[in-house]
Parts: C-alpha cells; structure tokens; sequence
C-alpha cells in the first residue's frame, strides 16, 4: 500500500447501462463450473440417453416410447415426454434459482448495490441472463436430442395420435414445433426459481422447490379433478404438443399454455422484483 | 421473519385458488370426446396394418369403425382420466366381415389415451409383414390424442 | 455549494421487530473531514453505514450525502460515495482483477481506467491474476479499498478496516487512511477502538445499543477525559494506597496492584514517595488512555456509568 492517491474532483459520472450489467452478469455465469457443466450436459447427455434407450426395450408407458425403435423422430417426443416430468423444471431452476441466491451466499449484494447501478438494472441484467441461459440449454438439448436420433435410429415416418403416418418431410418441423411448445413453461419456471430464490436467499431451495413444486403440479394435474383449472398448472403447457401430432391439429392448448405461462412469468417476476426493490440487505 | 410471512401467504394464496377452482367448468375427459378420436384413429391403424400384410382395398371408410366408450361399468359417470375405459369399435375387418371389439382403454388428464385390442381380432403384438419381417402390430397397441376442447 | 454537508443523517431510527437497531441517531460530517463512529460491536454502526448506502431503508429520519437522498435520487445519491461495509466481499471463481473490472463496470465513467492504479495502490499487483478464493483476509480487506478508490469517491466510508489484519496490515491500513484523507477527501470511519479513531479522526460520534451518546471533536473529548490511570504493585501494595491517598490520587484495588489515577505529577511523586518508603516497586503500566477509559465510561454500563451530562438513553440491546 505505497504509491499516491487518485486526485480529487470526481467527474460527473455516467451511470451504466443495464447492457454492461447484463454482460457483467453473464460473465459471471460462464465462469461457474456448473454453467458450463449445464451447456455440455445439454448437449452430451441426450447423446447418451438416445444410444441407451436404442438398446432397451421400448418404455411403452411413455407416449411414443413405444415407437422409439421405429422412427428418429419418435425419439425426441418421447424424450419430450420424459424430459417435462422433472428435467425441463430442473434445467430452468438450476440457473434461475441461483443467480440472485448466490449474491447471498457469496455476501456480495452489498458489493454489487454500492456502486453506480439500480436494482432495477441488476434484476433485469439478472433475469434476462437467466432467460437467455435456459433458451440457449433448451435450444441445444433439442438439437442435440434430434439430431442425433434421425443419426441413430433414422428418418422413418412418424406415427401421429390419431392412427395416421405423418411422413418424413412433415414430421421434423412437427419435432420441433413440439419442442418450442416448451419454450413457454420452461420461461414460467425460470420465473418462479427466481422468485424463490429472491424470497429465500437460499439457492438450494431456489433450484430444489421449482422441481418439487413442477411434481406436486403433475401429480395433481394427473388426478383429473382440476378439469379447467388444470389449465392454470404451470406443467399443463408442457403437454400441449400432442395437439400439433393429430390428424386434425388443434392449438387452442398452445395458445392457453402460452397465456397461462406468461401469467405465472408475469406474476413471479413482479412479486420478485418487488421484493427485491424493497429488501433491507443486511447480510454479507 | 417478514420473509417466512411472504411465502406462507402466496402458498395459500395459490392453495386458495387452485381450490376454487377445483371442479369449475367442464371436465377435459368425456365419453364423447374419447368415442370421436378412438374410432377414426382404429381406422387409420387398421389400415396401416393391413398395407403392411399387403392387403389392399382397406381404406378408413371400409373399415368403417363406429366407436361406444364406457368407465368403470353402469355406476361410474362417463367422465375423467382413468384406467378403467371400456371402448366396443364396431368394424369391418380385412375379410369384410363384421366385428365387435372390445378394447381397454387408458385415459390420462392430459387428453391423451392408450388402447389395446383383443388379439383374436387384430393379431398379436408383432406381425409379419409382406416382405417376411417381423414388425410391430399398430393396433394391437397404440397412444392417441384427442382435443380437449371440442 | 459548500456548506452542503458530506453526510446529514437527522433522527434515524431503524427496527427489527422488537429490537431497535439505530434509535433516533443524528450524525453530521462536514466535507473534507474525517469522521469515526465509535461503538461497541452491535452498537448500531453497520446498521447506520448501510442506511447510508441504501442497502437499508430507514424507518424515519432522513439521510443526506452531499445533499441527495436516497429516495428522491435513487442510486445517484452514491454518486461520489464509495466504500465497504463489514468485511468487503468478492466473486471468489473471478480473479482480483475480474472482480474490479467488472465493479468498474458497474461504476460507469472512466472507473475501467483506474483498475491498474487501484491494485497497484494497494500492492495487490502481483497477485491480481489470482482467484480470489485464494486471497487471504487482509488481501481481500486491500481488495475492498482498491475497489472503493476506483469510484474515485468524495467520500469513502470504511467500516472497522483494521478488523481481522495484523498488526503490519493495521499499520499500513491507517498510513493509507491517514494518505487519503491528507487529499481533501472526507473520510468517515467505524471502528470499536478509540485506539485507532483517536490517531485519526477529527470529530467522532459515540454510539451505544443504537443510540448515540456523544458525539464532538477528539479535542473536546480529551477534556472529558479521566486522568491517565496507572497500574501500580508492589510488595506492600497497602502502604502504596495510604501514600496515594495521601498525595490525592484515586485509588481502586484490584487483584494485582493498585490503579492510580490524577495527574501525572502527583503519580510521579507518589513513584517516589514508594521508592523512599522502603517499598519495592515491582510494576508499574500505563492502562488505556484516557480516551479509552472515556469510551469504555460511555459504552459499558459499568458502575463508573458515563460522566454526568452525557447521559446515555438506554436502547434495545442487540
């Protein structure tokens, strides 16, 4: 600690933009190890589940395990399928639930609040972050799930769900349609770990209780009780691809899955952001 | 602690209206919506069937499948996911004649189904196909969906 | 412009529940000063500093840096502002380096252009590549400095910076404290050891349980101030407090000696009154300054209690 000190007479700042913040935020990202571990999971893993279940058994209690010998393009919906019960939820929360949560725990909020910035700007650089991160882990999952089934298993017609072939040429722009059907619920869950994670300051539960509460929402959905209100559950839009598979294609679902996401989008970010705003940062 | 507060209101909050909404509207599943899908997608399968033992002829509207759909026997409404459907297709089989039937269908809340036929009617899991392989029987078991809405 | 105040905190007062953080608290630093809050650990310091930054809002009061407030400014009313608040925190998976330029970033301005003569101040150069998962305390207590003295402040607030260094990093903490405030810059500083805010500062404010029990500049402190108190044993420590009392000394037993307290004339003499008395004098300490004896008047609700005129309204204890 020798040298001289910085001259006086400070120049009238100009506050950053959200932008900076945003690329401070995602800086921080890409260096945790599980970010990264997260992209090449993403991208690796259905790799590995599509050369396994290749030598098992068809899960035929999974809609469309039962064709995933038959067609590549089987594969990604039955992977589809699967993924949404728990892994979907799981992906958006590990991220989403530890991006504000990890200010706690590193005691760095106080850091990060004392310098030129909103917290404003740091809620917004924070969940479009999030956003971003979790499209870009869906984006390559998909990707990575169909290309390498049409590679492994083939480009066989697709059986739909109301007796008919859909042939090869039409069936991969169905995949994929079926897997931006996700798009929605998976920004819904990525709201709700943020709002968690605001609330409690404790990552742990921030990723945990999106994925327990995803399962307490399938369990319940299943049971057939809800009827319309069904379509309030934030893994009912999960579900709503199977409409884009029969021979008379209805999107009514899509569209109320869309609306019912962006309401829970809507709702979780606004009580965060509240919270946020008005939180006393004591810890750290 | 304010925090503890904040979360226990909005999981009552949510418990509150998930409750009272319970029960509104329409249910997703009902006999009629399932008898609409099952029918016309037995058809297609049917005929997939038969194009892959090489019979040619069969079409949708020779099989011509006219689809009644039951849960749980005389004393349970019509209505809602479940395990114990009961669905009579009435069809024309690949040598004209007329048959009755009975499958076991799965219904799930998600509007999606999985049925499975007698096999003395529709033949076993697996099939030889025209050119000697064994491949899958289509309608021995198969999923579907049908519309919730309509 | 000039008599706006660098600080103007009026009637601040802050609660958890039922315990009552800062009660009704008005500290006032003017520019160019530098100001210590003295206060037992609890005492309401922390809470005060991060009212200060907006990490807290208070319940009432209102609270002024360089005549923003927070809500009418928003962030800007930290603009100038810079400083740590407990221990300083860092990302530790970024290096030293990482975590200045990105708090630069969120500095705006030309702070991105300071970062080299930052860690270089603070003699963090050589190791500023490393993560700081691997700095020591004291390396990260550099770090907090370095990352103050990229805003360029006008005021830097420090709360209880030699805490957790040793004894050379205390040195050179105060040698940069001391620096810094020879600029111009106003400095107000937390601490629990009037030790270290006697050296320092100019005015402090003494604050106990949330509230605040004295505050003026060292100066008229030193006024308050007991006697300068010695530690005396000896081999007839009886005789030693008779030949005390004698020459009109404060005399308190304890279990080791005497402690003496008057003038230093009168506790010369007594020295020799001993001496000539045939006693032999086996220790002789100076206790805590004057000062300090002041400070631990104030704050403990010991039997001595504060000085008449300075009476300390009891707070919710932490």
């Amino acid at each position: 600690m020798t040298a001289a000190v910085p001259a006086v007479a400070p120049a009238a700042r100009r506050r950053p933009g959200t932008a900076t913040v945003l690329r401070w935020e995602a800086t921080k990202l890409a260096a945790q190890v599980r970010s990264r571990a997260l992209l090449i999971g993403a991208v690796v893993v259905p790799i590995a589940v599509v050369l396994i279940f290749n030598t098992q058994l068809p899960p035929k209690d999974t809609i469309y395990g039962r064709h995933i010998h038959t067609s590549g393009y089987a594969v990604p919906l039955f992977v589809l399928a699967f993924a949404h019960q728990w892994v979907l939820p799981l992906l958006a929360a590990l991220v989403a639930g530890d991006i504000f949560a990890n200010e706690d725990q590193h005691g760095t909020w106080k850091t990060i609040l004392t310098r030129s910035v909103s917290r404003t700007q740091i809620f917004w650089a924070k969940t479009l972050t999030a956003v971003g991160f979790n499209l870009l882990v869906l984006v390559l999952l998909a990707a990575s799930t169909i290309t390498t089934s049409l590679l492994v298993v083939g480009s066989q017609p697709l059986p739909g769900l109301s007796g008919q072939l859909i042939p090869a040429g039409h069936a991969l722009p169905l995949v994929i349609a079926s897997w931006a059907t996700a798009v929605a619920p998976v920004l819904g869950f990525t709201a709700l770990a943020i709002l968690l994670s605001v609330v409690t300051r404790n990552p742990t539960i921030g990723v945990a209780s999106p994925v327990v509460l995803g399962m307490i929402m399938q369990l319940v959905g299943s049971l057939g009780g809800l009827n319309k209100a069904r379509r309030l559950l934030l893994t009912t839009p999960f579900e709503t691809w199977h409409g884009l598979l029969t021979a008379h294609p209805f999107h009514a679902p899509v569209t109320t899955g869309v609306i019912v996401s962006a309401g829970w989008l809507v709702v979780c970010l606004a009580i965060a952001y509240l919270y946020l705003r008005r939180r006393d940062i004591t810890g750290g | 602690m304010t925090r503890t507060r904040t979360l226990a209101l909005a999981i009552g909050l949510a418990v509150a209206a998930s409750g009272a909404l319970t029960g509104c509207g329409q249910p997703d599943v009902t006999k009629d919506r399932l008898e609409r899908a099952i029918g016309p997608t037995f058809a297609g399968l049917y005929v997939h069937r038969a194009d892959l033992l090489g019979e040619h002829g069969i079409t949708v509207r020779s099989v011509g499948a006219v689809t009644a759909c039951d849960r749980g026997g005389p004393k349970v409404p019509d209505v809602g996911p479940g395990p114990d459907w009961i669905c009579m297709i009435h069809f024309t089989d690949d040598h004209g004649q007329p048959q009755d039937g009975k499958f076991e269908v799965q219904v799930r809340a998600d509007a999606t189904y999985i049925a499975g036929g007698p096999s003395k009617l529709i033949g076993q899991a697996t099939l030889t196909d025209s050119h000697g392989q064994d491949v899958p029987n289509p309608v021995f078991e198969w999923d579907g969906a049908f519309d919730p809405d309509h | 412009m000039s008599d706006v105040l660098a600080v103007n905190a009026v009637n601040l007062t802050k609660a958890y529940g039922s315990l009552t953080a800062v009660n009704n608290i008005t500290v006032q630093v003017a520019r160019g000063e530098v100001y210590g809050v003295l206060g037992p650990n609890g005492a309401g310091k922390t809470t005060f500093l991060r009212m200060l930054f907006g990490l807290i809002r208070p319940d009432s009061g209102t609270l002024e840096v360089f005549g923003r407030s927070w809500p009418r400014h928003g962030v800007n009313s930290l603009s100038g502002v810079a400083g740590f608040i407990e221990s300083p925190k860092f990302y530790p998976a970024l290096s030293g380096r990482r975590n200045l330029r990105l708090l630069a970033g969120l500095d705006g301005g030309d702070a991105a252009d300071r970062v080299d003569d930052v860690l270089d101040m603070v003699g963090l150069t050589a190791r500023q590549h490393d993560k700081v998962r691997g700095y020591s305390f004291g390396m990260r207590q550099r770090l907090g400095v370095a990352s103050a003295l990229l805003r360029n402040p006008r005021l830097l607030v420090l709360d209880e910076p030699a805490n957790g260094l040793d004894p050379a990093g205390i040195r050179d903490m105060r040698a940069l404290v001391r620096r810094l405030a020879d600029t111009g810059l106003t400095v107000l500083l937390s601490s629990h050891d009037m030790g270290e805010v006697e050296q320092i500062c100019d005015n402090v404010t003494i604050m106990k349980a949330g509230t605040v029990v004295h505050h003026g500049s060292i100066a008229a402190l030193r006024e308050l101030a007991p006697e300068q108190a010695h530690r005396i044993s000896t081999t007839d420590d009886d005789r030693a407090a008779e030949l005390a009392r004698a020459r009109g000394l404060e005399v308190t037993t304890a279990d080791d000696g005497l402690d003496v307290r008057g003038p230093q004339k009168d506790v010369d003499a007594l020295i020799a009154d001993i001496v000539d008395t045939g006693i032999a004098l086996r220790g002789l300490t100076r206790d805590e300054t004057p000062l300090e004896a002041l400070f631990f008047m104030l704050t403990e609700s010991a039997p001595a209690g504060p000085p008449a005129g300075l009476d300390a309204a009891t707070g919710g204890r932490r």
